[in-house]
């Protein structure tokens, strides 16, 4: 009896420990209760585990938060951030962000997959940036790191064999660095235009119930916590809102933060990401294009969500410091070039809330640092975004044109209405 | 067909166990399962080299046929004559497929079509089996046992080294039931070990911490702050996969009655140069100690080519370091990091022995102890930081721009 008295030492733990873990994963109740707390934290973060997580979206979006899609100008959490200035006005709104530095169409799109049913008719705000743009779109390794695990697999239970899946499924395999799961074979079956093996349905289902489990678990575990400095940020706002005080109030704090370069970029962003190597910056951006990239497919893929859901956006499309792209080449009439051309894709399928802010890249205190909207960048795209959310808006109407995801729209330098 | 590398995810140790819950219980009643154990090596052996890498699977078929037929043929060599230039020659013969390996990409940049994973730690087995024989200490050729040795599907990989007349032994034995249970019980614990080190701590260093450390130190450039949080991040890193890793191999092998012996013993907490390497993949240093060191040694004394000991130690220390660099590979930085650990040791010994000679006057209380710890492991971080080609990236090949 002493045998197996001390075979139960060895592995009673280990089957204790197993059989906990299955009954917590397994289980297809939810277990826990978001609290407001909670998505206002989450709401802050920018955390990848939020963006792929589903459980504090649902929440929040059942709320009245707003999706704030975007990438890295999203942190930049001065007094004029959309998050303070609907904070201090008492807004009907709070923004979700939905950002952070390498968050591109695709991150955004899947972000959106998991909770369709929560997204119905709402409000959103866009923030596109042209630096997206590029030949490749989002890099493999950021996409991986945002990798929508969760999304994906319940995409896949439910996706239709229709254009929009056929190349969200391509692009996944594309970008995924795994080839050999069952995920990435139900994904290259979904591209193919075939569906899931019933083997796979019942393997992704199961998973499907272990990935809700570890989002509800762990999504809202160790975020980061902005909730003070957006209140930190509110002291520096005049009580009411009034444009003129505001503005007024941005000027003096963007001056205040840009004393120790050229480039009238914030000190701390300055010291940190140019002072080193700026000199060797200069003029290496003279050959950039945005005109020509597959982000422009990827894009559709949120267009064509956004039409689905029947959602409706104000898009926003920032401009770069012209002190910067003096110094490092940027050419104007290519991004003046890529304007007409996203623009073309938005106005041409019904999307109308457009917002083009590429002239004001001169305008003082606009810009944080190089490509980042701050300060005054933040006002003004307030003076869009404030009556957009508050106000009621027309009822949307798309025409989605299946053309957006072709190559020849990808390379295409002709797009005039 | 499917590939399963060794140890590199959950899933691998749950078909492992149900592929060794026979075995296990089968020594719990007193008995062993060679057949049995021979078939799950295979199809473990099959999985890691199967599928992707078959080319590596046939690789490593050549490789052991040549390896099996140069021990043998040595043996039956040995057992009528002893020259040494035939025991020189059936050395380099075991030791010409990792050269080509090593060789392979530093000239022609791509990776050698004879390599397979793990093909060093076959060759340390292979070249200490040929030196055994030559000093008599193994006394019959077992071609089956050597196979088994050779191809023990836990420590194939990435070791730890065992050694031949050791495995032998465990092999052999016949199991007793309450041997076995401690040390199924501490093999149980290592694996668990191992798990901590390896999907938890080594992420956090590696995965989750060093990425984002390496982009700042090449952002800044130069020396930086971050270029130092790099080497530690990156020691942690390396410490804590491998160690996970060999807990891993050791804690496997004990369940199948194998005591292959450990590969880190708290290497950090070592006091100076020497003691770290006692405690820093110690199979592999144990064995540059017995097939290296202290044949060098003893042939320069025997020859007396040099008169002075502790010049005679030097040439040990810088051959032995030298090697180990190159083995690692042929960059600078590998190379360098042998050379300095090498200097690292002659001076460790330099300071023992002064200390000897002045003992009254020099302190010893918790202090220094704690002082030569840290000392120790800040020497061996920036060996480290060396190891990692970091150096190499940062200094000649730094492209870090913004975006």
């Amino acid at each position: 009896m002493k045998m197996s008295k001390k075979l139960f030492l060895i592995f009673g733990p280990i089957i204790a420990a197993v059989i906990l873990l299955l009954t917590l994963f397994f289980i297809p109740v939810s277990i826990q209760n978001i609290s407001e707390g909670t998505i206002q934290r989450a709401a802050l973060s920018q955390s990848p585990k939020v963006f792929r997580g589903m459980a504090v979206k649902k929440a929040a979006f059942s709320k009245n938060y707003v999706p704030f899609f975007g990438s890295s100008e999203l942190s930049r959490m001065d007094s004029l951030h959309p998050a303070v200035l609907a904070q201090k006005y008492h807004r009907n709104y709070r923004p979700f962000l939905l950002g952070a530095p390498g968050t591109q169409s695709l991150v955004h799109y899947w972000g959106m997959k998991g909770i369709d049913d929560k997204l119905e008719g709402k409000k959103a705000v866009f923030i596109v940036s042209p630096q997206w743009f590029v030949k490749g779109g989002i890099a493999p390794v950021v996409f991986n790191y945002y990798y929508p695990k969760p999304e994906i697999v319940k995409w896949l239970l439910h996706a239709k064999n229709n254009r929009m899946n056929r190349y969200a499924a391509q692009r996944l395999l594309e970008l995924s660095a795994d080839h050999s799961s069952v995920e990435s074979k139900g994904i290259a079956r979904i591209a193919a235009g075939h569906p899931l093996s019933s083997f796979e349905r019942t393997y992704l289902t199961l998973k499907s119930n272990a990935l809700d489990r570890e989002d509800q678990l762990f999504s809202t575990v160790s975020l980061n916590n902005r909730v003070q400095t957006i209140s930190r940020n509110e002291r520096f706002l005049p009580k009411a809102y009034n444009l003129k005080q505001l503005d007024k109030v941005a000027y003096t704090l963007g001056k205040e933060h840009t004393t120790n370069n050229q480039f009238k970029v914030d000190n701390r962003f300055w010291d940190k990401r140019l002072k080193h190597n700026y000199k060797k910056l200069a003029g290496k951006q003279k050959n950039y294009n945005y005109t020509d990239s597959v982000e422009f497919s990827d894009f559709q893929l949120v267009l064509n969500q956004f039409a689905d859901k029947n959602m409706n956006a104000l898009f926003i499309i920032p401009p770069v410091n012209e002190r910067w792209s003096e110094y490092t080449g940027l050419s104007m009439p290519m991004l003046r070039n890529f304007v007409k051309k996203i623009k073309y894709q938005l106005n041409s399928q019904g999307f109308n809330n457009v917002v083009d802010l590429t002239d004001d890249g001169n305008k003082a205190y606009f810009m944080q640092d190089t490509i980042h909207l701050g300060w005054r960048g933040w006002l003004a795209a307030d003076k869009y975004i404030n009556p957009f959310l508050t106000k009621k808006q027309p009822k949307v109407s798309y025409k989605i044109n299946n053309y957006f995801y072709s190559k020849k729209w990808q390379q295409s330098q002709s797009f005039t209405n | 067909m499917i590939n399963l590398q060794p140890y590199e995810n959950p899933m691998y140790f749950i078909y492992l166990f149900v592929a060794l819950l026979p075995i296990i219980i089968a020594m719990l009643y007193g008995k062993k399962l060679h057949w049995y154990q021979t078939i799950i090596s295979f199809v473990f052996l099959v999985l890691a080299f199967g599928g992707v890498k078959w080319h590596e699977g046939i690789a490593l078929i050549a490789y052991i046929i040549f390896e099996m037929v140069l021990i043998g043929a040595y043996f039956y060599y040995r057992q009528k004559v002893n020259q040494t230039w035939v025991f020189c020659s059936a050395v380099v013969l075991a030791i010409i497929p990792l050269i080509i390996v090593k060789v392979t990409p530093a000239v022609y940049g791509h990776p050698s079509l004879i390599g397979f994973l793990g093909i060093s730690y076959l060759t340390f087995k292979a070249v200490q089996m040929i030196m055994e024989i030559r000093d008599g200490a193994i006394k019959e050729f077992d071609p089956w046992l050597t196979l088994q040795f050779l191809l023990f599907f836990p420590t194939i990989s990435s070791g730890p080294i065992d050694r031949y007349r050791r495995f032998k032994g465990d092999y052999e034995r016949k199991p007793d039931p309450q041997k076995y249970l401690q040390l199924l019980d501490k093999g149980v614990w290592y694996i668990f070990l191992g798990f901590l080190y390896k999907f938890v701590l080594a992420y956090i260093f590696g995965t989750l911490l060093l990425p984002n450390v390496g982009k700042m130190a090449l952002t800044y450039g130069g020396i930086s702050w971050w270029l130092v949080a790099y080497m530690y991040v990156y020691s942690m890193d390396l410490f804590f996969d491998f160690a996970g890793y060999s807990l891993f191999a050791v804690g496997i092998s004990y369940l199948m009655g194998i005591e292959t012996p450990m590969n880190f013993n708290r290497p950090f907490c070592a006091w100076n140069i020497k003691e770290f390497w006692n405690r820093w993949h110690m199979t592999l240093s144990f064995w540059f100690r017995d097939y290296i060191y202290m044949r060098l040694v003893f042939f320069i004394m025997k020859k007396k080519l040099i008169k002075n000991r502790i010049t005679i130690a030097n040439v040990g220390y810088l051959t032995l370091f030298l090697i180990m660099g190159f083995w690692h590979g042929l960059t600078w930085y590998y190379i360098v990091y042998g050379l300095y650990h090498a200097v690292a040791i002659i001076l460790c010994d330099v300071w023992l022995r002064y200390k000897k000679k002045h003992r009254s006057k020099i302190p010893s209380n918790r202090f220094t102890k704690l002082l030569a710890i840290f000392i120790t492991f800040n020497v061996v971080c920036f060996s480290f930081l060396i190891f990692s080609g970091f150096l190499d990236t940062l200094f000649f090949h730094n492209i870090a721009t913004l975006k």
